[in-house]
């Protein structure tokens, strides 16, 4: 017991020691860090005590920490677990985002490995700058153009009636609300998000290819070989923070794209909560347990791909 | 030199092209083609769409080539000086944003790469939380009013010059560069300072091209924090400028009959209007950025 | 480590909120108006007289925040606000703001505790809002200064309608001032119009019995079947004669629009349904989702949208793109709507049909429960200075003569400095270049305002838009409203009812969305799932929503009479 206590003791100290030493080596680095951290503080901790907001019952103008401060415990989170709504709410929350997610992600790494592939380079970089163009489009002309383009008498039921199809509702048909969204989606983020891969295989070196070349590699073996390990570290680091994100999808666009028909796919959390801040009483609250909630299950998530990363490879993000 | 050995290597690859790598290229091109142009047709649409009657368009009788082509459009929002000046604010912002945000983003995206770095795990923590709590609207709006920021163009750059997101990508970068090459630099007296100065900026132009390229973007599409923050509508970014435009052409409080009917049609054009507006000079800048990151910039720096 | 992050974090955490704001509203001490009385002449009691002498006009000053109209001047420019100020010696300056950024900025009013304006104008306040407001001392009781009030007092007495509309539950006072804008437009929100030369062509085929070309006029009567007939000869031929038979729409609206949707369909089984589905019958509040004839009008109405009657692009287009296919080449045959005249190109060609005959001889329509008293448009903040002040000023919007300025815009721009013979207001003619409605949303505010029967008998005449739709609504659809049926008034609900629709009534309005138009694209509903339906929606909540929607009616009703 004694003993223990003691190397104890003497382990802290030990560690203890190397942390001083290791600070009077390497504290420049700190200041490497400092304005970072500075603008962390200022925007992100000191209004973070708005958290609190979750377990009140608050009004903008309210203190959030006083004796005037209405607090009702969780009651804000046991009114959205037990709304008949909240299952129903989930699933479609979860399924708009995993499998946006599912095709999302590898979409931008598969283009950007066959962008890099491309022998003539100019043609590689015309490509990319107009795969990078929809990402400037503003959400109500995107979800506008959706319209004009799947709707009962737009362009794609036209064509379809040509070769002899029925018109088909796409906006009416719940069916049809996820891959609508998630289609779009991805339509115009895809270049924009390749565009970290591009940069990262800029970096693989030449004698790679040449040596591998040289062994009777052909182009696409090397593309799987030589190209796509160079950005398997980033594209782990994407991966995990883009799983730590999975939940945070807005309701903009969402809500943009909500007809009575597709209603039963496509309320999620997100905009269930923003309907009911417009009508009944307004609760800050209510919102910001909701908003807490979904960050919990985001850590959660993004704990689970750090660790499951760090097992099966090298790259984690801590 | 450098010319000649890839020279040299293209000769050797034209005379090694197998079979199945020609299969490959044709197959790649095919299919990169193909979303060019799932691409571009939408691009077209806006395009046409406005310069197009908006009777036409919204009747879904607009695909090919524009109809009744109007430039009514195109004239109301240039025929306004606040839109001139939303440009010039918004690339003040920008510019601003960028320059900041690279600096801050870089520094610390070198720190948190190294493994030495004093308490590395307290501070990843330390950021990783700010990616999934916040405090909500209200309690930022107060902070940065209790800065005395409110009304001023800060509180529209500062907020946005670090996103942890772009910090930890910008970290992972780092940590793919050769660990051999900084030993040598340590090895040879290098200090933090130095080492980072001499050698891994001038390796670090793709990583910077690219982050400069997502804070330029993101701060030039925003408009949220403007909207809360500036009461000076002399300030307005862009965005919030076109933003009003499109908004005041589609309330109809009070109006009736024909108004309602010129103000849909209006507002229906602005609308693809001011995403050519606001987004052509961007995507017009974007090969120049590209240069930057779409060439292998680390194989001269390290023979 | 974590105990240092901890200790950190806490320590910011104290910091930020020792940096919150302190909020204080004292009462106000008696003798202030005395003072006021004596040191700014101040009066509230002749309402042509300055409420202020011009030391007032120095001294005092009011800073009240306002969204406006994109295309309205900044109120500090606007004639009005500069003739009022001319009036009555009461000093406002008006900090505008988009509709959208307020939207936006709101809370942060409400947040910047420390900070506030006086008051704010098209303050846009749900009930909901103003009860937890008031709760908190936040607002200003404005009925507690009714006596500086002359005109507002007036309409209160007049009105005890609109009083019980704006009285809280919790503590029996008024918290903001409300628009009242009484032209009888907005209880019936739909008209049905049919296309008169393909009526005349479908009689001429001889596909419709019982009509001649003679009935083909505003008003034509119809029954359902005549309807079914009609609505199917438009679908197979080709009736605007471009050489295509499949691009005509037989009967078209925009589904669960605010007005011109499909819930005078409904109305062929002698139901009043609206967007709520709730309606005032007899003194009940009832819920036309679980009355039986709802299942028997949605299969009948089911019928003939699976028929292609109906256009399915109904059920999804918005309002845009329904005016715009109405422009052109013609392809609508019947459509429900405000009016033909924005629909389509020539509105000529349509006539005013009355509501349908329904199969088992009911005839009735739409009733909504669009308000014509907007609560909760002004509201002053308890810390704003000499209150009584802003009041008078504010009470002044409602004689007659100022709301219609406030309305339309002011004599010398919009209207003329003379009146007529009957001492109304006389439009001004129009200059170049702008139109009516242009000149308008520049120079009025829009906002509080007290317009009724009495201001369009005796100040100013309606727009003749509106009077055209009055006419209509007189012929073709007032008449089709049984006495014992009345649209759902403004209620005030206690903070406690209002949690309990809160807690169900984005549920409820989702569960039956779902459902209705499944039901309504997919060819009807089963008796079974009917039942079902009834028995889920008891069970989420209906019957609690509506109880508490039954004691508020009351509590308006009780008082009422």
């Amino acid at each position: 017991m004694f003993k223990g206590e003691s190397s104890y003791i003497a382990g802290a100290k030990g560690n203890f020691g190397k942390m001083i030493k290791n600070l009077r080596r390497n504290y420049p680095l700190l200041f490497f860090l400092l304005p970072a951290v500075v603008v962390v503080i200022l925007f992100c901790y000191l209004p973070i005590y708005g958290i609190l907001i979750a377990f009140q019952d608050f009004m903008p103008g309210d203190k959030i920490l006083s004796d005037t401060t209405i607090w009702v415990g969780f009651d804000n989170f046991s009114r959205f677990f037990n709304d008949f709504q909240f299952w129903p709410l989930m699933k479609n929350t979860f399924l708009l985002c995993i499998i946006g997610f599912v095709i999302g992600f590898p979409l931008p790494i598969i283009m950007s490995l066959l962008l890099n592939a491309l022998k003539s380079k100019r043609m590689a970089k015309f490509l990319q700058t107009v795969y990078n163009a929809p990402h400037f489009i503003s959400l109500v002309v995107m979800v506008g153009m959706l319209y004009l383009f799947f709707g009962r008498y737009g362009l794609v039921n036209n064509i379809a009636e040509k070769l002899g199809f029925d018109r088909y509702s796409y906006f009416l048909e719940k069916g049809a609300f996820r891959p609508m969204y998630i289609l779009s989606s991805n339509w115009q983020d895809f270049g924009w998000s390749a565009i970290i891969y591009i940069a990262a295989l800029s970096n693989v070196e030449p004698e790679h290819h040449e040596a591998a070349v040289i062994d009777g590699a052909s182009r696409f073996q090397r593309l799987i070989h030589i190209d796509f390990p160079a950005i398997t570290p980033i594209v782990s680091v994407m991966l995990i923070m883009s799983i730590g994100g999975l939940m945070g999808v807005g309701y903009e666009k969402v809500l943009l794209m909500q007809t009575a028909g597709n209603l039963s796919t496509s309320e999620i959390i997100a905009t269930y909560v923003y309907k009911k801040g417009l009508t009944g009483v307004p609760d800050q609250g209510y919102a910001t347990a909701i908003g807490l909630f979904n960050s919990i299950i985001n850590v959660i998530l993004l704990i689970i791909a750090n660790t499951v990363s760090k097992k099966f490879s090298e790259n984690s993000l801590w | 030199m450098e010319q000649s050995i890839i020279n040299t290597n293209k000769k050797k690859n034209r005379m090694k092209e197998s079979r199945s790598d020609r299969v490959f290229y044709i197959v790649d091109m095919i299919f990169l083609f193909i979303m060019a142009a799932i691409v571009i047709y939408p691009l077209y649409f806006i395009i046409i769409a406005s310069i197009s009657n908006a009777d036409a368009v919204l009747g879904g009788r607009v695909f090919l080539y524009p109809v009744d082509i109007t430039f009514v459009g195109y004239a109301k929002i240039m025929e306004r000086a606040d839109v001139w000046t939303g440009y010039l604010n918004t690339i003040i912002y920008t510019l601003l944003t960028t320059v900041f945000a690279l600096v801050i983003t870089v520094l610390a995206g070198w720190a948190l790469s190294r493994k030495k770095l004093p308490f590395r795990k307290f501070f990843m923590v330390f950021f990783i939380i700010t990616m999934f709590f916040g405090g909500g609207l209200i309690p930022f709006y107060n902070v940065v009013s209790s800065l005395g920021l409110l009304n001023s163009i800060w509180a529209i750059i500062l907020p946005s010059v670090l996103s942890v997101w772009n910090l930890f990508m910008t970290k992972t970068f780092f940590e793919g560069m050769s660990e051999s090459m900084i030993e040598a630099a340590e090895i040879d007296g290098a200090g933090h300072t130095a080492t980072f100065f001499y050698i891994i900026l001038p390796l670090s132009k793709a990583i910077m091209a690219v982050m400069a390229l997502y804070y330029a973007v993101g701060q030039w599409n925003s408009y949220f924090n403007a909207m809360i923050f500036l009461k000076d509508e002399a300030k307005y970014p862009l965005q919030l400028v076109l933003r009003e435009i499109l908004i005041a052409s589609e309330t109809t409080t009070g109006g009736s009959g024909e108004t309602i009917l010129e103000q849909y049609r209006l507002a229906n054009q602005l609308k693809y209007v001011s995403v050519i507006i606001s987004s052509l000079p961007v995507i017009m800048l974007y090969p120049f950025v590209q240069k930057h990151f779409a060439q292998g910039v680390m194989i001269g720096a390290l023979k | 480590m974590k105990k240092l992050s901890s200790i950190i974090l806490s320590a910011i955490m104290l910091l930020s909120f020792a940096a919150c704001g302190g909020n204080n509203a004292d009462e106000r001490t008696s003798n202030a108006v005395d003072s006021l009385v004596e040191k700014y002449g101040y009066q509230w009691t002749d309402t042509t007289k300055p409420i202020l002498n011009a030391e007032g006009a120095k001294d005092i000053s009011f800073n009240i925040y306002s969204s406006k109209n994109a295309s309205a001047l900044d109120y500090n420019d606007m004639k009005v606000m500069q003739d009022l100020y001319e009036s009555t010696n009461v000093r406002v300056t008006w900090e505008n703001v988009s509709e959208s950024v307020y939207t936006t900025q709101k809370n942060l009013i409400f947040g910047n505790a420390a900070d506030r304006p006086d008051a704010i104008y098209h303050a846009g306040m749900s009930a909901g809002e103003i009860i937890k407001y008031a709760k908190r001392k936040v607002l200003l009781p404005i009925s507690d200064y009714l006596d500086y009030m002359p005109n507002f007092k007036k309409i209160l007495e007049d009105r005890p309608d609109i009083k019980k509309q704006l009285l809280n539950v919790e503590d029996n006072k008024i918290y903001s001032l409300p628009r009242i804008e009484e032209m009888g437009l907005l209880q019936y929100p739909n008209l049905l119009f049919i296309n008169k030369s393909w009526v005349n062509k479908v009689i001429e085929a001889g596909a419709v019995t019982g009509i001649t070309s003679a009935d083909v006029k505003d008003g034509l009567e119809l029954t359902a079947a005549q309807m079914e007939n009609i609505l199917k000869y438009f679908r197979d031929n080709d009736m605007n004669g471009n050489g295509k038979t499949n691009d005509e729409r037989p009967m078209n609206f925009v589904y669960n629009n605010w007005q011109g949707n499909q819930c005078d369909l409904y109305g062929m089984f002698g139901l009043n349904d609206n967007l709520e589905h709730r309606v005032i019958v007899d003194g009940r509040v009832t819920y036309s989702v679980v009355d039986d004839r709802f299942k028997e009008a949605t299969n009948f109405i089911s019928k003939w949208v699976t028929d292609g009657l109906i256009d399915k692009v109904s059920f999804e287009q918005s309002q845009d793109n329904f005016l715009a296919n109405g422009k052109g080449l013609e392809i609508y045959g019947a459509f429900y709507w405000w009016e033909s005249e924005t629909v389509v190109s020539h509105p000529e060609n349509y006539v005013v049909c009355k509501p349908l005959l329904g199969p088992n001889g009911d005839q009735t329509i739409c009733v909504s429960n669009n308000p014509e008293i907007g609560t909760g448009e002004v509201i002053i903040f308890r810390d704003c200075p000499n209150p009584e002040v802003l009041l008078t000023y504010f009470d002044r919007y409602y004689m007659p003569e100022i709301s219609a300025q406030i309305n339309y815009g002011p004599i010398g721009i919009v209207y003329e400095e003379e009146k007529d013979e009957n001492g109304m207001l006389v439009q001004k003619p129009i200059p170049e270049g702008v139109t009516a409605d242009e000149l308008r949303l520049q120079n009025a505010p829009l906002g509080i305002i007290y317009l009724n029967d009495y201001a369009w008998k005796n100040v100013l005449n309606m727009e003749p838009r509106a009077k055209l739709r009055l006419d209509r609504l007189d012929l073709y659809a007032s008449p089709f409203v049984a006495n014992s049926v009345k649209p759902v008034p403004n209620l005030q609900f206690t903070l406690e009812e209002l949690n309990v629709l809160s807690n169900y009534e984005t549920g409820i309005n989702d569960y039956i969305t779902t459902n209705l138009i499944e039901w309504l694209l997919k060819g009807g509903v089963k008796d079974s799932a009917w039942g079902d339906f009834k028995t889920r929606i008891n069970q989420i909540g209906l019957p609690q929503v509506q109880k508490v929607f039954q004691d508020a009616y009351d509590r308006y009703a009780s008082e009422n009479k």
